[in-house]
């Protein structure tokens, strides 16, 4: 496998780092990477799950919505008095339950995900505002807040429980017939229904699993607090995908890596809090992202086509893409 | 095209079917002046959506139109206010602007050969930044010539929309482009299969690139039919506009994946939304059914008009042989052909139908079912009451306030608002409410400048207007209900984080969204405030929450990091209190203080847990309340011109000082008092 888009991210990283510790080597406090580790465990958990929905050649932009959804779910649950495994569960459910029914839709009516997802994305944000009517969940049970653990241990069990998740999808990804499955149908759904794959079954199944990920997302993020306000996840959905093609997996499918999203989340999760960092007002920090994104991947692009032989076959092959 | 033609007729008939639905339950809404008032609105996001409809054809993207619209109509405001320009300079120095902008993601999509949804996500983030960078967020430019005005809020001949004619010329020029030359095919050709189509022939590299241009171009002129629609330029113009475009034209049957859509069915796209948006208004159904419906409506149409043959064109495309036959070529031809004249019958339609429902309502005027179509002086009033967004908790609170009154006054009210803060959506209700003929209308103003024009123009059919937490210009409404100044609350929050800190040491402001209005009044007078009474308190830092209480936390704990100095947060958006007090007790920092303006319910833990000491507020519930009995009495004409007070229920005595009617002092949620209040 060819990791030439992840090399480039890991670079840009790397310049990042360095610059941040000469500059500013606070940054690099434990407290500090500890509270960036959990502002960016949910855009990380939900960018697994747009991953693999990118990587069958399908997108979805309803994670934002479906990740305020199930917060407030699991936060009804909890509430209600039910122990809190319930409300846990009930969490990754929500997201499965809307995951699968923008995936049936998709693979079985035919329907294009970007129709889908942005009618759930516009449907499930406003149903949710109809039915909170803008209303918080306050009044949660103490130990709804760090899920039974405390302050100091749950960013080590969710550090471990992500590492369990990222290993997994890439050994999933790489060494096992679903990933092959997934790989195939994104690359070309003719030919993987050639080989005797079910291209609709695939597509099914990774939106379930991306709204399961959106779930636990919203369930791990919301424990961080003891309130949950009804509009979260306000632009998710574009920080997970800018993260995953950021990350060199492309917009049409069939290529990339679990390794790539993850570098992607760091870079774009570390750039914001580093121009804080650095004393850049407020007012020009969005142009300043902005201008750093598209210089990155500029670069990126300009050394992929001094590397391909043929200029023309990159250039129309990312048109086309 | 079998399918495409399948897709439009579809969406005609879903469109048909809403125009006969609101022509029965919505009042007012089968009327040539609201069929006109429905184009008006359509035009920022019809030039929008005509611009990213070949984009999508060649299976491109551009979401950066949006906040292109907003950094030209900030480049527009800064060119006619602040450099002097006349009106045509400055609208070409902001095309020049959109064309820069355009040429960007040009040369990166189709030169460098970066995918557009990158190019374009990355440019979003520029344009907007470049935007809220330039007017240092607060910046509004506003006080237009009205010769300039009227061109968005004007009309031509009696009655057709100043704008409309500017709208038809660059979709008509679209149209030309896409579907009368030889460069629309190679569109075409290149979202079939962009490879293919080099080998072709085809200067694909150059084709894409004049498409992203021109929507550059396109979006930097919505940006001043904007301006002059609105009467402002904010750099959060245009925010969302793009996924109200996309939704247009995939909804006008468009292919995402690209080789497949029309200019005619985003029009019917278009008209689809704006159409329901309307009528949902006019009919005084809640705003969020907008979000709801549109979702229905894209997946039900589509699924109908395209399934089987999206699954046929996949398989085409990955087989390698999407290529355009004749036949399809004949059939596009005759769909469109029928779609224009099924356009001219529902025209004829609505005309014919519009003296029907005169006819109609004559009919009905006196029976019992009068109180619902004209109104006979006896009936309910009819009060209006809009917030500045309906999901927030603050105006929740409002409402149960004003519902409170109605009940009590036997008013009908009429509850909406934008769902999330939105200056564009305001006016365009206040236009559903007059065409409705409401007896009072009552807003909480997001856009002053935005919002005047249109208030005026209801005084002048004879409706009542009414102001309130946020003021209009004074003589676009009657009465303002204030529920506390801008210099109140700013002198309130800045001596109280003097008293906490004891007259001296820095301290870190965590606002709204940048361009927030009010927001931005209440730190200019904290400013204010400092430089005059208090020169050892010292503003560290304002940073942004977008109202979005995890930013405010992570915002806050990197302030705490940055600047160790500060001791006292003052948080002014009332999701960003809670957000900054959790981050001040997760790295427990027993020195930093928390004040801010929010709510008390969301508050009570921290507030009893000693982090928030002091929560601003008015007591919200009594806002609605007593906005309402003021509508009531200016509708029955109790409520003079020079009234000094008036008796507003269980309030009791309200002051009336010079058009302004006053609540009170704001009040202070404290550990001793909170638990009173329910809000």
């Amino acid at each position: 496998m060819n990791y030439r888009r992840e090399l480039s991210v890991a670079l840009a990283i790397v310049v990042l780092g360095v610059v941040l510790a000469l500059a500013r080597p606070a940054f690099f406090s434990a407290e500090n990477l500890n509270d960036l580790f959990l502002a960016n465990m949910a855009v990380l958990v939900c960018a697994v799950g747009a991953t693999l929905v990118i990587l069958v050649g399908e997108i979805d932009i309803a994670v934002g919505s479906t990740f305020a959804f199930c917060s407030v779910a699991a936060g009804v649950v909890a509430t209600s008095g039910l122990p809190l495994p319930v409300a846990a569960l009930t969490a990754c459910v929500a997201g499965v339950v809307v995951g699968a029914v923008d995936g049936a839709l998709v693979a079985f009516a035919g329907i294009p995900s970007i129709v889908v997802t942005l009618a759930a994305m516009i449907g499930v944000r406003d149903a949710l505002r109809w039915a909170t009517q803008g209303a918080w969940i306050e009044n949660l049970p103490a130990s709804f807040q760090w899920l039974g653990l405390t302050q100091g241990s749950y960013p080590m069990a969710m550090a471990a429980l992500l590492l369990v998740l990222i290993v997994s999808a890439t050994w999933l990804m790489s060494e096992t017939a679903a990933g092959r499955a997934v790989y195939a149908t994104g690359s070309n759904r003719r030919a993987a229904t050639l080989v005797g794959l079910d291209p609709a079954l695939v597509v099914f199944a990774v939106f379930a699993i991306a709204g399961l990920l959106a779930g636990l997302g919203a369930l791990i993020n919301a424990a961080r607090f003891n309130q949950i306000p009804s509009n979260g996840g306000i632009g998710l959905e574009m920080k997970a995908i800018a993260a995953v093609v950021v990350g060199g997996t492309a917009i049409s499918g069939g290529r990339g890596t679990m390794l790539g999203t993850v570098l992607g989340v760091v870079l774009l999760g570390a750039i914001g809090p580093a121009l804080t960092f650095m004393g850049v007002s407020a007012y020009w920090e969005r142009a300043l992202h902005g201008a750093i994104i598209l210089t990155a991947v500029a670069i990126d692009a300009l050394r992929a086509r001094r590397a391909v032989p043929t200029v023309t076959a990159a250039r129309a092959a990312a048109v086309s893409a | 095209m079998q399918a495409l033609r399948r897709g439009e007729w579809v969406l005609l008939a879903a469109l048909a079917g809403e125009i006969a639905l609101f022509a029965l339950i919505a009042e007012q809404f089968l009327t040539l002046g609201n069929f006109f008032e429905v184009m008006r609105l359509s035009v920022e996001l019809g030039l929008l959506a005509a611009a990213m409809t070949p984009i999508i054809i060649t299976g491109g993207i551009d979401l950066s139109i949006g906040a292109m619209l907003g950094l030209s109509a900030v480049v527009f405001g800064a060119a006619s206010r602040d450099w002097q320009l006349p009106a045509v300079a400055a609208a070409a120095l902001a095309l020049a602007v959109g064309g820069a902008g355009g040429a960007l993601n040009a040369l990166l999509i189709a030169r460098v050969g970066i995918p557009p949804l990158i190019v374009t996500l990355g440019s979003l983030s520029l344009f907007r930044g470049l935007a809220e960078g330039l007017t240092q967020g607060a910046v509004n430019y506003s006080g237009y010539s009205p010769r300039f005005l009227q061109l968005g809020q004007g009309y031509q001949w009696g009655v057709v929309p100043a704008q409309l004619p500017l709208f038809v010329l660059v979709f008509a020029a679209y149209v030309v482009l896409l579907h009368q030359s030889a460069i629309g095919r190679q569109l075409y050709a290149i979202g079939f299969t962009a490879a293919g189509s080099r080998y072709a022939g085809v200067p694909v590299a150059r084709r894409v690139g004049l498409l992203y241009f021109l929507s550059g171009l396109v979006a930097s002129l919505a940006a001043i039919v904007y301006v002059a629609h609105l009467g402002q330029a904010r750099a959060d113009a245009g925010a969302g506009y793009e996924l109200d475009a996309i939704t247009a034209v995939v909804l006008g049957g468009a292919s995402v994946f690209g080789g497949r859509g029309s200019l005619w069915g985003t029009l019917l796209g278009l008209f689809a939304i704006t159409v329901l948006q309307n009528g949902l208004h006019l009919a005084a159904l809640p705003s969020e059914l907008v979000g709801l419906l549109t979702a229905t409506l894209l997946v039900t149409t589509i699924a109908m008009g395209a399934s089987a043959s999206a699954r046929r064109d996949a398989a085409r495309a990955t087989a390698g042989f999407g290529v355009l036959s004749l036949e399809d070529e004949v059939s596009l031809r005759n769909t469109h052909v029928a779609v224009i004249c099924a356009a001219i019958v529902a025209g004829a339609l609505i005309v014919s139908g519009t003296n029907v429902w005169l006819v109609r309502s004559l009919e009905r005027t006196g029976g019992p079912a009068a109180s619902a179509a004209a109104r006979p002086a006896g009936g309910p009033i009819v009060v209006a009451m809009m917030p500045k967004a309906k999901g927030d908790p603050y105006f929740v609170s409002c409402r149960a306030g004003a519902e409170e009154a109605a009940r009590e006054l036997g008013v009908e009210l009429i509850w909406d608002g934008p769902t999330s803060l939105d200056a564009a959506k305001q006016n365009e209700l206040v236009e559903n409410w007059i065409t409705r003929k409401v007896n009072v209308i009552a807003v909480a103003v997001e856009n002053r400048a935005a919002i005047s024009s249109v208030l005026r123009k209801a005084r002048e059919r004879g409706i009542k207007v009414l102001t309130w937490d946020a003021d209009a210009e004074a003589n676009a409404r009657d009465y303002f209900v204030n529920q506390a100044t801008a210099e109140g609350i700013a002198n309130t929050l800045t001596d109280e984080a003097a008293r906490l800190l004891g007259g001296k040491g820095d301290f870190a402001i965590i606002t709204g969204a940048l361009s927030a209005a009010n927001q931005n009044e209440w730190i200019a007078f904290i400013r204010k405030r400092l430089a005059a009474r208090y020169p050892d308190l010292k503003l560290a830092t304002i940073r942004p929450s977008d109202d979005d209480r995890d930013k405010a936390f992570a915002e806050t704990q990197t302030i705490l990091r940055v600047n160790p100095t500060v001791k006292l947060m003052m948080a002014i958006s009332a999701p960003a209190v809670p957000g900054s007090a959790e981050a001040v007790r997760q790295a427990g920092r027993t020195d930093v203080k928390v004040i801010g303006l929010s709510l008390p319910n969301i508050n009570k833990p921290y507030v009893h847990g000693g982090v928030v000491q002091t929560v601003v507020l008015w007591n919200t519930r009594d806002l609605g309340y007593l906005t309402i009995h003021a509508g009531a009495l200016l509708a029955n004409g109790q409520l003079g011109a020079s009234a000094t007070t008036l008796q507003a229920g269980r309030l009791g005595n309200i002051e009336v000082r010079a058009s302004e009617i006053i609540l009170g002092p704001p009040l202070m949620f404290t550990k001793a008092n909170i638990d009173n209040f329910d809000f």
